[in-house]
């Protein structure tokens, strides 16, 4: 069936039908996005400085060269696909695939530059706010934002879920865990069986628990007598170590590890202490006369042994004040300048001091602190990391907050997260309908080239729209 | 829409032109960005100039790529009817302003002292 207007104009809107139709969706999208927008500008706003986790420069927790570079290949890619749209109106099918090739390069480029800053955010790059709303800004050595535990015991409850500690035990070796209570004591359940183990038991409570109601309801229950179900069962084993997820750990203490699932793990507690490489501090959240007092500088001291760094990012601080009330005619500075960023964020490495536990930092000159100046992004947000940072220990119990630069970790990673993410699917979707064109169009193109044309106009449109999105998300994401 | 060579080859021209604009133009945001124009930190006014770049940036998109200087009529009203609840959506911001949540996070920063 000859389908009208795909090629040729309808008389009555001048326009070939798959134009209108694109526009439509793209004015759909228009309000998705800015949706989004109003979201971000709202979230942003309404940040109570002092109150709630404070709304980071883009460009102290960013890596710039990232963002800078993604969005000079996505203007490339736009200035690709009309360049072969073109190549297509002079009916030049070699051209126009080679244009197509770089956009798809492009696309993949951008995706593979995005992931890259996805992995860093969740696994290189962590906050831990302290009691006392000063946050450290850093990276967890590996496996110590673990609760470290050597169980010996463990009391399941059928009543609660699944106990998910089976995932974190430490050993590869198949524990083997003896029941000590109820009907099945004196056998013995292998961790592996462990989650099949504890559905059956699960299923036969659930059943006893029913016959127990129904007895009652029919007052043939005798208190005393008959006997409760089975809502709990103690298991032993040889000691074993559990590296806790602190998330999934309702309470704990030396010798109890309370999990959400309900599940009790006895033992002795091995160690709960967060270390961390240290790359920023912030105390946007602390008032300025209390900063001298805060808890990360007794961190730090232990660390170092010195209160070198405390001294220097108090005095980097206080020039910076000094700096800031000299732009300000009678002398006062706003209350929202005085908790922000420029005053209260600090890299240890910009710090006299900070840079002397940096190591090789892959041949970076020391910077010298300066009011204005904001320091090489990599060296915090991407960090050159593990190169003889000062790695300070933290004890859990003096945290409020752990995280990682994920959506958990504010309003700010929330909305970014949501914007790139849902921007990265329109990448990947135009890149989609792109491709289909440039690997099934040549058919097409043969029978009526203006047909293929008309296609990758409609398609072009759709990308060009993702760039335009992404030139707003840039500056609101990455600069301010 | 063009269709002549002559036509093409000066779209071709201002396709180009528009490409070299967009990139210096990125090249400007990321230095007002370290260098704000208007102060040492940065301020409304900075915010202001960053978006009013990248509203001139996505201009530029809209009418040379998009085609959108010399489209048809019915293309425009879709987008005046998009245009006026895409501002109804950013207008919502100054619900904030207006929330009465505020007051009650003041209470618990005096509260906190």
């Amino acid at each position: 069936m000859e389908i009208p207007y795909e090629v040729t104009a309808r008389r009555d809107t001048g326009l070939y039908n798959a134009k209108i139709g694109v526009w439509l969706f793209l004015a759909s999208e228009v309000m998705l996005f800015g949706g989004l927008f109003s979201a971000y500008v709202f979230l942003r706003v309404g940040t109570q400085p002092g109150i709630d986790n404070p709304w980071p420069m883009g460009l102290n927790v960013q890596i710039l060269m990232a963002g800078f570079v993604n969005t000079l290949v996505l203007i490339l890619s736009s200035v690709f696909v009309v360049f072969a749209w073109v190549a297509l109106k002079e009916r030049k099918w070699n051209v126009f695939r080679n244009w197509m090739i770089g956009v798809l390069a492009c696309s993949a480029l951008f995706m593979v530059i995005k992931a890259y800053e996805y992995n860093s955010k969740l696994t290189q790059h962590h906050d831990i706010k302290l009691l006392d709303n000063s946050i450290l800004g850093g990276k967890i050595l590996e496996g110590t934002d673990k609760i470290r535990f050597d169980a010996d015991s463990v009391v399941v409850d059928f009543s609660g879920s699944a106990p998910g500690f089976m995932n974190q035990v430490e050993s590869d070796e198949n524990i083997e865990f003896k029941i000590e209570t109820g009907e099945n004591a004196g056998k013995t359940v292998k961790l592996s069986e462990l989650r099949s183990w504890y559905h059956k038991e699960h299923v036969r409570m659930m059943r006893e628990v029913a016959d127990m109601r129904m007895k009652q309801r029919k007052g043939e229950w005798v208190d005393g007598t008959d006997k409760n179900p089975e809502t709990k069962a103690t298991l032993s084993a040889k000691p074993f170590r559990i590296n806790a997820n602190p998330r999934k750990i309702a309470g704990r203490d030396e010798e109890t590890l309370n999990f959400r699932d309900r599940t009790v793990i006895k033992g002795k507690l091995v160690d709960d202490t967060i270390k961390m490489e240290v790359h920023s501090l912030n105390l946007q959240m602390v008032p300025l006369q209390d900063q001298e007092n805060v808890m990360a500088w007794k961190l730090i001291h232990a660390a170092t042994g010195g209160d070198e760094i405390k001294e220097n990012v108090l005095a980097v601080r206080d020039e910076k004040v000094t700096y800031v009330r000299s732009h300000f005619p009678d002398g006062v500075i706003p209350v929202s300048v005085l908790q922000g960023p420029f005053i209260n964020f600090r890299k240890i490495h910009d710090v006299p001091g900070g840079e002397a536990h940096g190591g090789d930092h892959h041949g970076e000159e020391p910077k010298a602190a300066h009011p204005g100046d904001h320091g090489s992004e990599e060296s915090a947000e991407h960090g050159h990391g593990s190169h003889g940072d000062i790695v300070i220990e933290v004890p859990r119990e003096q945290t409020s907050f752990v995280t990682n630069h994920g959506p958990r970790a504010g309003t700010y990673y929330a909305i970014y997260f949501t914007m790139t993410g849902l921007h990265g699917l329109h990448v990947v979707g135009g890149a989609l309908v792109l491709a289909y064109f440039l690997l099934f169009g040549k058919r097409i193109f043969l029978k009526n080239p203006e047909h293929l044309a008309n296609r990758v106009e409609v398609g072009g449109l759709f990308w060009h729209f993702v760039d335009l999105v992404w030139i707003f998300l840039f500056p609101i994401m990455y600069l301010m | 829409m063009a269709t002549t060579p002559e036509e093409l080859a000066s779209h071709k021209k201002a396709y180009t032109a528009i490409g070299i604009a967009l990139l210096v133009l990125t090249c400007v945001t990321v230095a007002f960005g370290f260098w704000h124009p208007f102060g040492p930190v940065m301020t409304w006014r900075d915010i202001t100039l960053g978006l009013l770049i990248a509203i001139v940036k996505s201009s530029m998109v809209a009418l040379i790529f998009m085609h959108l200087n010399h489209e048809r009529g019915l293309i425009y009203k879709i987008l005046l009817f998009t245009f006026c609840f895409f501002l109804g959506l950013m207008l919502l911001i100054f619900f904030a302003h207006a929330d009465p949540i505020r007051e009650a996070f003041d209470a618990i920063r005096n509260s906190l002292g």
